[in-house]
Parts: C-alpha cells; structure tokens; sequence
C-alpha cells in the first residue's frame, strides 16, 4: 500500500512514517501542503491519503475539496489527521470529502484502526 | 471577569501531559504555577499559538536545547540537530494548544487557531499589552524543566 502524508511539519510526517512503519507499511511520498499534495497525487499512484488540516497555502480542506473534483483522486481514502477535533470541525472534514479522522495526539493502534476502516471501504 | 481559572488550567494540564505521554512517550510532572505578568521563564526555544473566537490569546510551550533534544529524539526516534527543533517544538505547541482547544470546545464555541511559530533564543519574554489573565505552569520532565504559558482575554482585543 502506498501512502501520501500531507503535512507541513517534517516532523508531523516522520512520526506518521514511523507509526507506519511499525504498522508494517513500507511505501511513503511526503507533501508539504495541499497543492504539493495534488502534485503528488497526479505523478504517482497513490493507495490511501493522510492529510493535516492547517497548513500554509492549501490547507487540507481545500486539498480534499480539490482532490474529490481530479479523476485520480475522487475514491481514493483519505485520512485526516489534525489537531482540530471539535464536532464542527468533523462535520467540515466529513463534508469536504475526508473518510475518516485521527486526532492528534494519536497512538499506534488508533492509526491502525482507522486505516483499517477507510480501506475497508475504498 | 477572570478566564484563567483553576478548572481552565486543570484542562491545559491534561491537554500537555497527554502529549506528552501519547507522543512523547515520557511522563510529565505538572509543578508550581504562576499567575500574573511577572514570571518570565528560563528558556530556549518557545513554541506559541494563537487563537481566536470568544475569547484570544496564545498558548506558549517554553524548553530549554537540551530539553528540547531529549524529548524531540524521544519523539522521533532518531537524534535531532539543533536545525530540527524548532519544526518539532511547533509542532508540540501545535498538539497542546490543539487539544486544549478541543477540550475547551467541551464548554464554550471552537477557537481558531493559528499555524505555531517558534523563536529561539535566550533573553527574551513575551509581555502581553492587553489587561488579560495570564497564567504558567511548570512541568517536569526527568530532569528538565519545561513551562506552558496561557495568555487569554474575554473578547477580541489582542492579547499580545
């Protein structure tokens, strides 16, 4: 399975990789916001995306919104992994087209879980 | 009207140590507290960010280098230079004033909240300009001490 993890932090992405990594997955691409995930995302095939929501010149909403409208991305899971975890911000997510929400902090099997959920459905 | 009250702290207390534990995998010890504009904490590097809504303010995570190496190297699993720390403390701040805002949302509307910005360095202190509660915490980490500052006001003037 091939992840793409879009978050500004490089340190957000190495503990996603190395959560990942634990979990058994191998194959990673990193973006640093959302319109360098959409790039990602035409180049390469992509099994399941993990999203930040804050992030400097595309946040993950409008990333979501504008990978829903591309061929390549209109069924592809996305996870979104954020600080934001009030109801209204679930209820946005889930809106613009995110499958299922971690939020942070999150441990090992929390990750495992929801992937294991929004892959069952992909 | 006061906004930094002990049940307010008692929320910013869990929202770090449960960061701290989940992320970090160590154990923080929450110390003294200090309310007021007087305290100016010892650190290095400080993590901040604000936020907005019905009431603004910012929440500050202060470390000393070598604090921040342990607990960025404990987090990551790998060493860390010194050119690391400033993304990993941001993003911290970013986890503590996310979860805090979050359990607060239990209570009163979401706050926005901004993207952390970090500043390095030594002899510096954030001073409020507006008449806001402001309230640190010591925490304890092995055998480094690290502060997590609240500065809040009632309504939309700035808090710093």
């Amino acid at each position: 399975m091939r992840f793409l993890i879009v978050d500004d932090s490089s340190t957000m992405r190495r503990i996603i990789i190395n959560t990942l990594t634990k979990l058994g997955y191998e194959t990673f691409l990193e973006a640093g916001n959302g319109r360098e995930g959409l790039d990602r995302m035409g180049a390469a095939q992509v099994d399941l995306v993990i999203t930040d929501w804050n992030m400097p010149e595309m946040n993950g909403i409008d990333f979501v919104r504008n990978l829903r409208s591309t061929p390549h991305g209109k069924s592809v899971p996305v996870l979104m992994v954020t600080t934001n975890a009030a109801n209204a911000d679930v209820a946005e997510a889930l809106k613009a087209g995110v499958n299922n929400y971690v939020v942070k902090p999150f441990t090992a099997d929390t990750l495992k879980e929801k992937i294991n959920a929004v892959a069952l459905h992909a | 009207m006061t906004l930094a009250t002990a049940s307010v702290v008692d929320v910013l207390v869990g929202a770090t140590t449960d960061v701290f534990e989940t992320m970090i995998f160590r154990q923080l010890k929450a110390g003294e507290i200090f309310w007021g504009h007087a305290t100016r904490p010892k650190s290095q590097i400080v993590g901040t960010v604000g936020f907005a809504g019905s009431s603004t303010g910012l929440v500050a995570f202060h470390a000393s280098l070598p604090a921040a190496r342990d607990f960025t190297s404990a987090m990551l699993g790998i060493e860390v230079d010194e050119e690391g720390l400033p993304d990993a403390v941001g993003e911290i701040t970013n986890m503590i004033a996310g979860a805090f805002r979050t359990r607060m949302a239990a209570f009163q509307d979401a706050w926005a909240i901004s993207v952390p910005t970090v500043t390095v360095g030594s002899d510096f202190y954030i001073k409020p300009i507006s008449t806001g509660d402001r309230v640190i915490v010591a925490f304890h980490m092995d055998t480094h001490e690290l502060f997590v500052e609240l500065i809040i006001t009632p309504d939309a003037e700035a808090a710093v």
